[in-house]
């Protein structure tokens, strides 16, 4: 099975990369193993809570996408500094279900692993 | 045996006043396990310059981090240094030139290519 990452860097709602880069996500669940690491200001998509009017709730379909299989997780360092913090086992009470934060070494393991790699940035 | 992945880092943005330039490096130092290079465009090649002094802004140094992971190779677009009038600056020791053609040529070898 090939292996497809996709990294997201952009704020929830300052462009529609994660949205986009769910769509792919989905699509490539189907034939793929799909890793997704929200970097930088991407770590906001994971915080529970939001209810935009005009956007995608693109934590939800992140979190969907994590009981179907994808691994998604958030930059420790980037979450940190936005004042989301975890546990031992990377779970952030402030985060959607399935999205865990941890090492950005992790993805460097991602990358490795992978056939391809997306990154949706703005 | 299977070469080493190579990975191409792009920072097309200016080092300081965004985390871009930061979070690219930090990404490029986990990779170091790979062949990574982080290629400076635009106005990216700022990160290129020698002295950097970040205390005034209260952020640290990008230049330090670079003296910090050597194994990651620094690659500057000339023409974006020559269109910003960088080219008679001191530029970090080990940052290579790349003319266009160099420069596509190496985003183009690589395994990735990571725009941030």
């Amino acid at each position: 099975m090939k292996t497809i990452t996709i990294i997201l860097t952009d704020g929830p709602y300052i462009s529609e990369y994660g949205e986009i880069g769910c769509k792919i996500a989905s699509q490539a669940l189907r034939m793929s193993h799909v890793n997704i690491f929200l970097y930088l200001d991407a770590v906001h998509m994971a915080h529970r809570g939001h209810k935009p009017s005009l956007f995608a709730e693109v934590g939800r379909l992140l979190s969907d996408l994590a009981e179907r299989g994808a691994e998604v997780r958030a930059c420790a360092r980037c979450s940190a500094a936005r004042g989301y913090l975890a546990g031992e086992d990377g779970i952030c009470p402030d985060f959607y279900q399935g999205i865990k934060i941890t090492s950005l070494y992790d993805l460097a393991g991602m990358i490795e692993e992978s056939d391809r790699v997306i990154a949706l940035s703005g | 045996m299977r070469s080493k992945k190579s990975v191409f880092y792009l920072l097309d943005s200016a080092p300081y006043g965004c985390e871009k330039a930061y979070g690219i490096l930090n990404a490029a130092a986990v990779c170091i396990k790979m062949d990574v290079t982080v290629g400076l465009y635009a106005d990216g090649v700022y990160l290129a310059l020698a002295g950097q002094d970040s205390r005034p802004l209260a952020v640290p140094s990008l230049s330090d981090l670079i003296y910090a992971y050597p194994e990651v190779r620094i690659l500057a677009h000339e023409p974006s240094l020559a269109e910003r009038s960088l080219m008679s600056r001191a530029l970090i020791e080990w940052v290579e030139l790349a003319d266009d053609t160099d420069f596509m040529t190496q985003i183009r070898a690589a395994d990735c290519m990571i725009a941030l």
